[in-house]
């Protein structure tokens, strides 16, 4: 009697833990559940064997690691291939033709207190020189970058 | 290493603080972050990340464009009148016809040859 007690709980015990692991495709079913809870979209999921493979094109590299890091976070997900492609950026143009953007940043150094900071544009890309004081420093970097410039080549030094 | 996977915690640090941004390619590769964060402290928060991840933003990777919702006036497209300035001189400054900052700027001058100092004028470009 004894016996068959124990068998029977082995049995049933089996059978609950087999009943536990789960199916790729519900894996699949959840780690798509918490990407759309996490607002990440534009994500293919496939799972194997608790891998999952996510693969399409998303809009950039913040949202590539967010889907990896959501599909790690689901329950049964062994380990996550990220396969996400970004997606190609637009180019960026310049706020204003090279005279009139010389003009922008001038007044906006002027602005900022940075008049020894020194400017030339070139389609857009910027070459900025000279020396400033070191607690204005920042402030002078993002009133040139704030102008709507394409490129930067930050010559610019710290002085007293 | 792409500029975008450097510059993977100022993007993330844009999401959370909740500062809104579009991506664009500049110069050789260059990320161009244009933005707008919702408040000077979030704004403050995105430089200290870039000056943690390029010291003094030297490397010219990355153009960080970031403006405050709040930022009316004095805006980078307004000129402040100094002593000894013309609409021409003026207009030199930004390559642009001294009439086209008249035209910009008949609410609040009268006389193209009347300007003062201190007066701040709109910059069509």
């Amino acid at each position: 009697m004894k016996v068959k007690f124990l068998t029977v709980l082995t049995i049933a015990i089996a059978l609950f833990i087999s009943a536990c692991g789960k199916s790729d495709a519900d894996l699949t079913k959840a780690v798509n559940d918490k990407l759309a809870a996490d607002k990440v979209t534009g994500v293919t999921v496939a799972v194997k064997d608790g891998v999952a493979t996510l693969t399409g094109e998303v809009a950039d590299q913040a949202v590539k690691a967010k889907a990896e890091t959501s599909a790690k976070a689901v329950e049964g997900i062994k380990s996550v291939t990220n396969s996400l492609t970004l997606k190609p950026l637009p180019a960026a143009t310049p706020s204003a033709p090279d005279p009139a953007l010389t003009g922008k940043i001038n007044e906006s150094l002027k602005k900022a207190g940075c008049t020894t900071a020194t400017v030339t544009v070139t389609n857009g890309k910027v070459t900025v020189s000279g020396e400033v004081p070191a607690a204005k420093y920042a402030e002078c970097v993002q009133a040139v970058m704030q102008s709507g410039i394409t490129g930067i080549d930050n010559q610019l030094k710290k002085g007293k | 290493m792409s500029a975008q996977e450097k510059y993977q915690s100022l993007l993330e640090l844009a999401n959370q603080n909740g500062t809104t941004y579009e991506l664009t390619e500049g110069d050789n590769g260059t990320l161009v972050i244009t933005g707008t964060a919702p408040s000077a402290e979030a704004k403050q928060a995105l430089w200290d990340e870039y000056d943690r991840l390029d010291p003094d933003y030297k490397s010219g990777d990355l153009i960080l464009n970031i403006t405050t919702g709040d930022a009316a006036g004095g805006g980078a497209n307004t000129y402040t009148v100094e002593s000894g300035d013309s609409l021409s001189k003026i207009g030199g400054k930004y390559g642009i016809a001294w009439k086209a900052i008249w035209d910009a700027n008949r609410d609040i001058l009268h006389d193209p040859d009347k300007i003062y100092p201190g007066q701040e004028l709109k910059i069509p470009i």
